[in-house]
């Protein structure tokens, strides 16, 4: 049975095998609307690695979000690093960050509590790029010098695979994660906090782990940012940013690796038909997660799990 | 400067003060954290300016505004999150969110991104004692304010309405068995938090821009108001919101002016590191 679903699963390398050959297919602005996709699996599937997996209330995903912007962005334009080079610090420091937002989780702050405050600490990270004018270009932001990979310039269908291997890398890591024994006790500690304490698991160190990998996930999709977009504002890592990301793993379902990628890749392409009109997306999302929250509370993934055994998730038990 | 850091402080705590206090009310009667409170603020002050547009005195239009939101968390309650409140905490909250982020994209569709403005029904000016100046706005905050705590704690303290709604906030289920009505209550209670908020959200923008985006500003304030006074207890969401408006004056003068902006942030941060009750809160229980 288990040998089963092992050799089956490997079914889902088709998926990223299947996208190469867009670069050839798409025109330049829907291979951008591409690339924004994949970096926003990265964002989702860390975000939901702490508040699917593990539970909590965390909304500092934004902060972490914008570090690996900032930190990718800083090193390339103000130390002449080559992007690629930027990559691993900047997920370090957004993994420094995920370790410090996991103080108050470790102190017993939770639900609203921690929510409010992860969300302070998110606005306030904001502040710091205002403020710290010399290194981060103050409000007006910042420009960053096109990515380059081993000298090469990252462009065009180049870009598109990079992103794509940094996307796929870190899905991968991520299920393998959640199949070893953090993501047993990510599921424990969500079922019941003091009952997994009680069952001897070290519950504060396996908080502090899915932090720090959130953290240095969504970082990873921090350093995408700078490639892509080129140009950093402070304004671009606001509440609003926060509320796509959150609705990216509501919509796909929480604690779903699968619904994170299938989140991000929904609400990623959705907005660039809202773009004429200010205010429609707003709208539109916010019905979508009304509608979720109502008719299909696990998410898109659920489903895709009726559909066949294969996209049942194995951590996410209720 | 002092004197004068504490009575803009005083009148712009007196705002965070409303908020936070409905976002209490809430709380309180529904232990839902309302993510769309600030929202909700700013589509009552878009509902002011929609019916002073009508041609409405300024008296007919803020209670119909008023009005149109209580119906609209009323609403809320009834057909979206009572169909979950047996759910998890977090769909709860999403909802909240949800509803107020729909809100955000209505009012950008309808007004786009432009700076308005509500008139104000009486003249801005300041006059001075000693050396501190008072401005007709911050004479017209306060005293709004005032007003409405003042109706609120008769009602709260001295009606059978008031008894039904302590009666709710201690405990539902013996509420339900004496005959109450809890459900209803509870539409009623996010109707009267929508209403008030809306109240703060007009007040803030006769003083300052309206803007779809009004709402987070409000909702950041309201909850670092609430955790500062302690989570749930409505005397500390009045208390805490005054002592964050005099804290964002007197730290933004004498530190640097960025405060005046992160203050919020820095306090709940701080207090549910430090105190996580707040001044008035109570140490929150876990049922295991």
């Amino acid at each position: 049975m288990a040998e089963v679903q092992t050799v089956s699963r490997r079914v889902f390398w088709l998926v990223p095998l299947a996208l190469l050959p867009l670069p050839l297919l798409l025109n330049p602005y829907q291979l951008f609307v591409a690339e924004l996709v994949l970096m926003y699996v990265p964002v989702g599937v860390g975000f939901n690695v702490v508040v699917g997996n593990l539970g909590l209330f965390a909304f500092s995903n934004v902060a972490y979000f914008g570090i690996g912007a900032y930190v990718s962005g800083i090193l390339m334009a103000r130390f002449g690093l080559p992007w690629w080079l930027s990559v691993l610090p900047a997920g370090l420091a957004g993994a420094l960050a995920g370790l410090i937002t996991s103080i108050p989780a470790l102190r017993g702050v939770r639900l609203f509590y921690l929510a409010i405050m992860t969300l302070a600490f998110g606005e306030l990270m904001r502040w710091v790029y205002i403020r710290w004018e010399p290194l981060t270009g103050g409000s007006m932001g910042m420009s960053v010098p096109e990515p380059t990979l081993f000298g090469w310039p990252l462009d065009g269908a180049r870009k598109f695979y990079v992103l794509l291997a940094l996307a796929v890398a870190v899905v991968t890591t991520t299920d393998r994660l959640l199949a070893s024994r953090f993501g047993r006790a990510f599921m424990a500690i969500r079922g019941n906090e003091i009952a997994a304490a009680a069952m001897g698991i070290p519950t504060g160190r396996f908080i502090v782990a899915g932090f720090a990998w959130g953290g240095f996930v969504v970082s990873i999709g921090g350093t995408m940012y700078a490639a892509l977009i080129g140009h950093l504002s402070p304004d671009s890592f606001n509440l609003t940013e926060l509320v796509l990301e959150f609705a990216i793993i509501m919509v796909g379902g929480l604690g779903s690796l699968l619904g994170s990628v299938l989140g991000a890749a929904l609400l990623t392409t959705l907005p660039q038909f809202f773009m004429s009109l200010p205010g429609s997306e707003e709208l539109a999302f916010g019905l979508l997660i009304i509608l979720v929250i109502l008719f299909l509370p696990r998410g898109l993934a659920s489903l895709l799990a009726q559909l066949h055994p294969i996209f049942q998730d194995r951590y996410l038990r209720e | 400067m002092l004197p004068q850091l504490l009575v803009s402080g005083v009148a712009n705590g007196m705002l965070y003060a409303l908020i936070a206090l409905s976002m209490t009310l809430v709380y309180r009667a529904t232990t839902v954290l309302n993510f769309g409170h600030g929202d909700m603020a700013m589509a009552g002050a878009y509902a002011g300016l929609v019916f002073l547009g009508f041609g409405l005195p300024f008296v007919v239009a803020v209670p119909l505004a008023l009005l149109l939101l209580f119906v609209l968390g009323f609403l809320v309650q009834r057909f979206l999150l009572r169909r979950i409140m047996q759910g998890p905490h977090l769909a709860l909250a999403t909802m909240a969110l949800a509803v107020g982020y729909a809100l955000r994209g209505v009012a950008r569709l309808r007004w786009g991104n432009q700076v308005l403005n509500l008139p104000r029904p009486y003249p801005a000016g300041a006059f001075s004692i000693g050396s501190v100046v008072i401005t007709t706005d911050a004479v017209v905050m306060c005293g709004s304010v005032l007003v409405l705590l003042g109706v609120l704690l008769l009602l709260f303290r001295a009606s059978p309405l008031g008894r039904t709604i302590r009666a709710v906030f201690q405990t539902e289920r013996g509420a339900a068995l004496v005959g109450i009505n809890v459900p209803l209550l509870h539409g009623m209670m996010w109707g009267a938090g929508a209403a008030l908020g809306a109240a703060g959200g007009i007040l803030l923008a006769m003083v300052v821009p309206l803007t779809p985006d009004m709402g987070e500003w409000v909702l950041v304030r309201g909850f670092a108001a609430m955790t500062l006074g302690g989570f749930g207890s409505l005397p500390g969401a009045v208390v805490g919101g005054v002592l964050l408006g005099v804290a964002e004056e007197v730290l933004g003068f004498y530190l640097n002016t960025v405060f005046i902006n992160i203050t919020a942030y820095v306090v709940t941060i701080l207090v549910l590191m430090v105190r996580p009750r707040g001044l008035f809160g109570r140490r929150a229980l876990i049922r295991v």
